[in-house]
């Protein structure tokens, strides 16, 4: 398991191995990097006063207790927030360890900026930050090599944390804050509690 | 000097925001340490305790103690400030666990960067990055398996460079982050500990010999240090205890706190009495003990800790006080043989007195008795003699 991250230009991506979690692993190992990412890259809601000032809400965050493995992550505490990314996890996760799955496969978190189109197009979509987790499925014989499994894979995501950390903190690229007119352009204003900077996971 | 001029009121601000940046980043390291998941609400419109837009709850008692460490407006000069992370055992045994340091590099600054605007989100970002960590340092799933019958997890804050030998061999170093400013590079990192075995020649018996280690240092100096340390509230870090293979597993949940009070109010307020002004002393064990005694009283309406760990498990406890005897229930067994196993054990543990010893004569009688005895044996000194005697030619016949 690797999560990757590029900015913009494909190039620029980083491999590496693939990382080895069980099956039912993937949810967790998934949602404790996706989330910490959305969490950096959450902000509080943006409230228009007028003549272009605004004020800003504040996050909140709570702990989340894996199951499976021997790890807490945080999240935004935000439901609707968790259940579209759980969802969309769960879809690839189904998808890996169905019964002719690949055994094998990656999802990535997607930051984007929409640029306006001329009618009738859609707005164009570029990408800007883009976090990638590769997975590779193992098969576990009995409870003794599942112990062992849940230490690794949780030492593995601490990997993983303390990686996010240092790059949001290199303070690359994110996208100028706009005006009220621009906002859903860069932000994800269809929350109620917090505002991501706009994103998919494919 | 090609560096820009910092407008008084950009100064003002950056040092408003450092010390934020310190109070609350002390808050979510003492926080993420209690023992409970921590979870905090999302507001429409920050308040002026939000800062840095992350709903970062305060303890009053963790606040009081890190503004006593940064004591003064003008933080930036003072840094680097550190939390340290440590762990008590009940029999008083205490490891240092992590040191979280955010410091300075006056040399790296950035001049041309908006303190109002970019310093203050990189701020939240930084803080962001910290509560993440936090949760993966091997401290925190220590703190989260804390009680008051295995060990609790302790904090200090100071000024200064981090004390780190204290951390054992090979300890980890982990940047969380940095920022740039226009008067230098704020960096935050933690250091940790990775052998946490705890071993009589590892640890100190209490912190006296860990600080006077380090007599001459000049941050241990009364003028720069402001020391202090306090036990988490182990009533309402319980929940999470595991139960030892004879401990009493039907062990009453700690309901009766408030969703509110969960947060440690009573061992805390040790943090406000007037001793805090003090040099760091040997800590008397008195005042361990008294920290766990106020925390049982609050929560299990116990008076000493030495109960608490012992407490309806223990049928009997013999004289020698090193002694318990665990009323078990055997399996399979009838009540009655177990009981009368009890008892026998009992009866062989306390075994009734000797006479002699209920029925002590007074000393005049004693006085009395002895010299009737001399005197008997003075009348009877012919006799010894003789007998003495009479062995002697018998030695001679042989």
């Amino acid at each position: 398991m690797f999560p990757s991250k590029s900015v913009a230009n494909p190039d620029l991506e980083v491999t590496s191995s693939r990382r080895t979690v069980e099956g039912r692993q993937v949810d967790e190992a998934v949602a404790s990097i996706f989330h910490t990412v959305l969490f950096h890259r959450s902000l509080g809601k943006f409230k228009y006063k007028q003549e272009g000032s605004y004020s800003v809400g504040t996050v909140g965050y709570e702990d989340v207790d894996c199951d499976f493995i021997d790890f807490t992550y945080v999240c935004c505490s935000s439901d609707n927030l968790d259940r579209n990314l759980k969802r969309e996890i769960s879809e690839f996760s189904e998808a890996l360890r169905g019964n002719d799955g690949p055994g094998s496969g990656q999802i990535s978190l997607e930051f984007f900026q929409k640029k306006k189109n001329r009618w009738p197009f859609q707005p164009e979509c570029i990408p800007w930050e883009v976090w990638t987790v590769r997975l590779e499925l193992i098969k576990l014989n009995n409870e003794h090599e599942r112990q062992k499994c849940r230490e690794k894979v949780g030492d593995m995501l601490t990997e993983k944390i303390l990686y996010i950390a240092e790059v949001m903190n290199r303070h690359e690229y994110v996208p100028k804050m706009p005006n009220q007119s621009e906002l859903d352009l860069i932000f994800d204003t269809s929350y109620p509690d917090v505002q991501p900077y706009l994103f998919k996971v494919r | 000097m090609a560096t820009v001029k910092l407008s008084i009121q950009d100064k003002k601000d950056l040092d408003k925001f450092t010390k934020f940046l310190a109070l609350k980043a002390a808050q979510i390291i003492v926080q993420s340490r209690l023992g409970e998941k921590v979870q905090t609400k999302c507001k429409p419109h920050s308040s002026g305790t939000d800062w840095f837009n992350l709903a970062i709850r305060d303890l009053p008692e963790v606040l009081a103690e890190a503004k006593r460490a940064l004591c003064g407006e003008v933080v930036t000069a003072r840094l680097p400030l550190c939390v340290e992370i440590s762990l008590r055992t009940v029999e008083g045994d205490t490891m240092m666990l992590e040191t979280w340091c955010l410091g300075v590099l006056p040399e790296q600054c950035d001049p041309s960067v908006r303190v109002t605007y970019t310093v203050y989100n990189r701020m939240g970002i930084l803080l962001k990055s910290l509560v993440s960590v936090t949760r993966v340092t091997p401290a925190y799933k220590l703190s989260r398996l804390q009680g008051p019958d295995s060990y609790v997890i302790c904090y200090r804050i100071y000024m200064g460079e981090p004390q780190l030998h204290n951390l054992g061999e090979g300890y980890n170093q982990v940047r969380v982050g940095q920022l740039c400013t226009p008067v230098g590079t704020l960096h935050l990192s933690v250091s940790y500990r990775t052998k946490l075995t705890i071993s009589p020649q590892s640890t100190c018996r209490d912190n006296s010999i860990m600080l006077k280690s380090d007599h001459f240092h000049p941050d241990l100096s009364p003028r720069h240090l402001r020391y202090q340390q306090s036990e988490d509230n182990s009533a309402s870090l319980s929940d999470t205890i595991k139960v030892g293979a004879f401990a009493d597993s039907c062990r009453q949940p700690q309901s009766p706190l408030e969703p509110d009070l969960e947060m440690p109010n009573v061992p805390f307020s040790s943090l406000l009495t007037p001793r805090q002004q003090s040099p760091p002393q040997p800590s008397e064990p008195s005042v361990a003990t008294g920290g766990g005694t106020e925390t049982d009283d609050d929560g299990n309406g116990n008076v000493t800790p030495h109960c608490d760990s012992r407490r309806s498990s223990c049928s009997v406890v013999s004289g020698h006080e090193d002694f318990i005897m665990v009323d078990l229930k055997t399996p399979f067994a009838g009540g009655n043989t177990n009981s009368e196993l009890g008892a026998f054990y009992l009866e062989c543990q306390s075994a009734p007195q000797l006479k002699t010893f209920s029925e002590q004569p007074t000393l005049a009688e004693q006085v009395g008795d002895i010299t009737k005895t001399l005197e008997a044996f003075e009348t009877s000194m012919q006799e010894y003699d003789e007998m003495l005697n009479s062995l002697c030619l018998s030695d001679n016949n042989n």
